[in-house]
């Protein structure tokens, strides 16, 4: 993996970063792989074409591509192509060149909708979630419509999809994405969650499975947004954190009684990770059960404590996703269901 | 601020059937499963998911509902004209006004050109290129207007097969 020139990360956030990873050689690993690009990743649009279909055509541009997990055939690594003659002179990898800016997005297949490029820490929400066909989910910050779209597969457009983003911008890129996609089964509605989620209980209408996929301060995607580390900004973190209770306590509220809900963000900072779960957990006492899950990479289990506070012991089983761990970008989830 | 008070227009059974009617004679569509909405003047969506129209109604009390299901189609002066989705939707259903392309008019098409073809059909034609369905276009004596939005036009011929 090359390393490429990105901005300098600020001191507090490097100081911050090892000490959650204080382990030297982790340290290392973990700032080396913030410096180089992401890997490729897409996902095949399942309700278009199948996964052995759309290799065969996208072989045909010469890309590699790769399988890398058995149980979800429609998950796609693109290594790279398959170099020119003239390439091969002069690469390091004389079997692998890279593919170019955008390439990913130009294809015919990507136009039709045939597949979605999504980075795979991306796809794990979806994954612990697990909606089944005909149940009814709501994904509360649904821009760019990543998870949405991927719920629409899963659920072979049945049941219903409430997708809400509060953002006019972000919802047309949102309706965009489910229309290439052809997601016939979601109602797209623009609210700010929180009133969106007291409106919607007012109505009586209660979900089978929420997505909180939380607006965030982006520490786990630096690989393919490097300007995150000059936008980092330890008061936003503060403020976030209050938003993503805010959201997450009223989305718990519209969701049915044995109902399961997923909160995930992609960054690494615990005051929006276990601190916004400690809270939860404090909120609904026992009306909430935090659930394990199962993943297919390697994750690492919530902090416990964080500059001076102790978190609930449960907190133990959310899901940290670590750069450097599985070569993604960085994530976390947690899971949990209704009890009362 | 005043959320916005329009709401989307729900097909009745009879307008459905009006609706399946004129495709019928287009392109020999039969049927549409689902639900029918309008947003705004022109643009027809279908809905497939599990709500029944009362409760779509339920979901627009709480919030501004942008739009329900998919972008299927623009009911225009000359006819209904189906997007990419919707003719991959009802590819099963459609019969008759297709044209195939072949592999460099497929590729002039979805780079949003015209393409030069006398087909022996006027009007709307539904677009296909070997088993990939690719919207609408308009047929007149010697070529094919193009509707491809922008966003799903191929760029650079080069990336191309």
């Amino acid at each position: 993996m090359k390393e490429r020139k990105i901005p300098e990360p600020k001191p507090l956030f490097i100081e911050r970063m090892n000490r959650l990873i204080p382990d030297t050689n982790d340290q290392k690993n973990y700032w080396k792989i913030v410096k180089t690009e992401p890997v490729n990743t897409i996902r095949v649009n399942t309700m278009k074409i199948n996964s052995e279909e759309l290799i065969k055509k996208l072989e045909d541009y010469k890309w590699k591509l790769i399988q890398p997990w058995k149980n979800y055939p429609e998950i796609l690594i693109v290594e790279g192509k398959t170099p020119s003659e003239r390439e091969r002179e002069i690469l390091i990898n004389k079997n692998l060149a890279k593919l170019e800016p955008g390439e990913l997005g130009r294809t015919l297949e990507h136009l039709l909708g045939y597949y979605y490029i999504q980075e795979l820490s991306s796809m794990l929400p979806i994954m612990a979630l697990n909606p089944k066909e005909n149940e009814i989910f709501l994904d509360l910050c649904a821009s760019p419509g990543s998870k949405t779209t991927q719920a629409g597969n899963v659920m072979k457009n049945t049941g219903t999809i409430i997708a809400n983003e509060v953002s006019l911008g972000r919802m047309r890129i949102l309706a965009s994405n489910l229309e290439r996609c052809g997601i016939t089964n979601t109602i797209i509605t623009r609210k700010d969650g929180r009133s969106f989620c007291r409106k919607i209980k007012e109505q009586k209408i209660y979900f089978d499975k929420i997505l909180v996929d939380a607006p965030c301060s982006g520490e786990g995607t630096l690989r393919s947004s490097p300007k995150t580390f000059l936008m980092w900004n330890p008061k936003t973190i503060k403020a976030l954190s209050r938003l993503q209770k805010e959201l997450l306590k009223s989305a718990f509220m519209t969701l049915k009684i044995g109902g399961e809900i997923v909160y995930s963000t992609c960054t690494h900072a615990p005051e929006e990770n276990e601190g916004v779960i400690n809270f939860i957990l404090n909120e609904f006492k026992d009306k909430i059960e935090i659930l394990d899950f199962e993943l297919p990479l390697k994750t690492r289990p919530g902090l416990t404590q964080w500059e001076g506070k102790e978190y609930d012991s449960r907190v133990k089983k959310t899901k940290r996703v670590y750069p450097q761990d599985n070569n993604t970008e960085g994530f976390f989830l947690a899971k949990f269901r209704r009890l009362g | 601020m005043t959320p916005p008070t329009e709401q989307l227009k729900i097909f009745s059974e009879k307008e459905k059937k009006e609706f399946i009617k004129r495709l019928n004679e287009q392109f020999g569509i039969k049927k549409i499963p689902g639900i029918l909405l309008k947003r705004g003047k022109e643009k027809v969506f279908l809905f497939q998911g599990s709500f029944d129209k009362e409760k779509i109604r339920e979901i627009e009390k709480t919030s501004f509902v942008e739009r329900a299901g998919l972008y299927l189609a623009k009911d225009e002066e000359y006819g209904i004209r189906l997007s990419i989705e919707g003719t991959q939707i009802l590819k099963n259903e459609i019969t008759k006004n297709i044209v195939e392309l072949s592999k460099d008019e497929m590729q002039t098409w979805m780079m949003g050109h015209e393409v030069l073809k006398k087909t022996g059909m006027t009007g709307f034609v539904i677009i296909k290129y070997l088993k990939d369905m690719l919207g609408t276009g308009k047929a007149s004596e010697e070529k094919i207007t193009n509707f491809i939005p922008k966003s799903r036009r191929l760029k650079d011929k080069s990336v191309e097969k």
